[in-house]
């Protein structure tokens, strides 16, 4: 077993205004996460080290952190795959609360936002749904997401205004306006066609490289923008 | 709640929107084309173009649908570009710079379609 060197951004407001970089040595082998190597330090080096976890595999979304800059899950990271020198901070675009875990208050905003959830307007309806297969790989891919942010800290729309809704609360909203099942598109597209919906993506597409299900956001985002055209249109003629 | 979650509403974006997606099919397709043929074929000799059949070619119907498509789309398509690439760089405020992007895109392409109506007319 040899060790690897991880410099971790630590912030701890009771102690110091300034984050500040510490090292730490930790053991590995191919087998080693991220995650794991986290918890090795929590355990045995340093524990006053925070960070956020819980499934360790990849269903949670709550071990994102930013490896080398670039956004990624603590538990489907591999140290195995990075060079001797690791850098570990907290989610970009993302207030830091301490160390490693991110106020994420703004996301969870934006995802109540567009209503992700089935708006059933026939509400005395008492019948099971019933969907075919072909209804159902409409949205599929789009219902894989597990809000773990990392498409946020991805976005440079998202960093340079936080009222973007983001790859993640879009994504969801067209995964609902998709199902058969549902009746809500009309008050999810009011929030998508705004400035700060849909119009706000440049196509940069990080978001969907960085996606650790491969619910590829930017196309959601901008199948969503034909959506948004199409809504305009509408409203036009219904004045 | 519900009238000020519509005013909010930007019914202009699928416009710019629209005139960048057409401009960047007209910036992939056919300037590339017209590249080859005004700026290699003909200078080099390979096709001939006489001044008096140029005149005839873009003083015409299909003229001012060639301007649009080699001119005018691809204007509004880089402006759409230049506006964000703005916001990227924190330059100005978005407001204004539509203004000038798009209204500045809108006066080249008027420009170029009213030098080929001018000529039409003569």
């Amino acid at each position: 077993m040899s060790t690897k060197s991880i410099r971790i951004k630590r912030y701890l407001p009771e102690q110091a205004d300034e984050a500040y970089w510490q090292r730490y040595e930790v053991p590995v082998d191919d087998s080693t996460s991220l995650l794991d190597a986290l918890t090795h330090i929590k355990e045995t080096l340093d524990s006053s080290l925070s960070y956020r976890w819980s499934c360790r595999m990849a269903i949670c979304g709550s071990c994102g952190v930013m490896v080398n800059g670039m956004p990624k899950l603590g538990c489907k990271t591999f140290l195995r795959n990075y060079p001797a020198d690791i850098r570990i901070e907290p989610l970009a675009h993302f207030p830091v609360r301490r160390d490693l875990m991110v106020d994420m208050e703004v996301f969870l905003e934006h995802l109540a936002a567009v209503k992700p959830y089935l708006i059933d307007t026939a509400a005395e309806n008492t019948e099971p749904y019933r969907q075919t297969p072909t209804q159902l790989a409409r949205y599929k891919q789009f219902a894989n997401c597990i809000n773990c942010g990392l498409c946020y800290s991805a976005c440079p729309q998202f960093g340079l205004n936080p009222e973007f809704l983001g790859p993640a609360a879009i994504a969801l909203a067209h995964r609902y306006n998709l199902d058969s099942r549902d009746q809500g598109k009309a008050q999810r597209m009011a929030e998508l066609n705004r400035h700060e919906g849909v119009w706000s993506c440049t196509f940069v597409g990080f978001c969907s490289e960085v996606c650790p299900k491969h619910v590829d956001p930017a196309a959601a985002v901008n199948q969503g923008k034909v959506e948004a055209a199409k809504h305009t249109l509408i409203a036009l003629f219904k004045g | 709640m519900k009238k000020s979650a519509l005013r909010r509403q930007a019914y202009d974006e699928p416009l710019w929107w629209g005139l960048f997606s057409a401009g960047g099919v007209c910036f992939a397709v056919v300037v590339p084309a017209a590249i080859l043929f005004l700026a290699l074929l003909i200078p080099l000799g390979v096709v001939s173009l006489d001044a008096e059949r140029a005149r005839s070619l873009l003083f015409s119907l299909p003229g001012i649908l060639f301007v649009g498509a080699v001119v005018c789309l691809p204007l509004f398509h880089a402006a759409h570009r230049i506006r964000h690439g703005l916001f990227d760089l924190r330059l100005g405020r978005d407001k204004p710079n539509k203004w000038l992007t798009y209204g500045g895109a809108a006066l080249l392409s008027a420009v170029a379609l009213g030098g080929v109506l001018l000529g039409m007319l003569q």
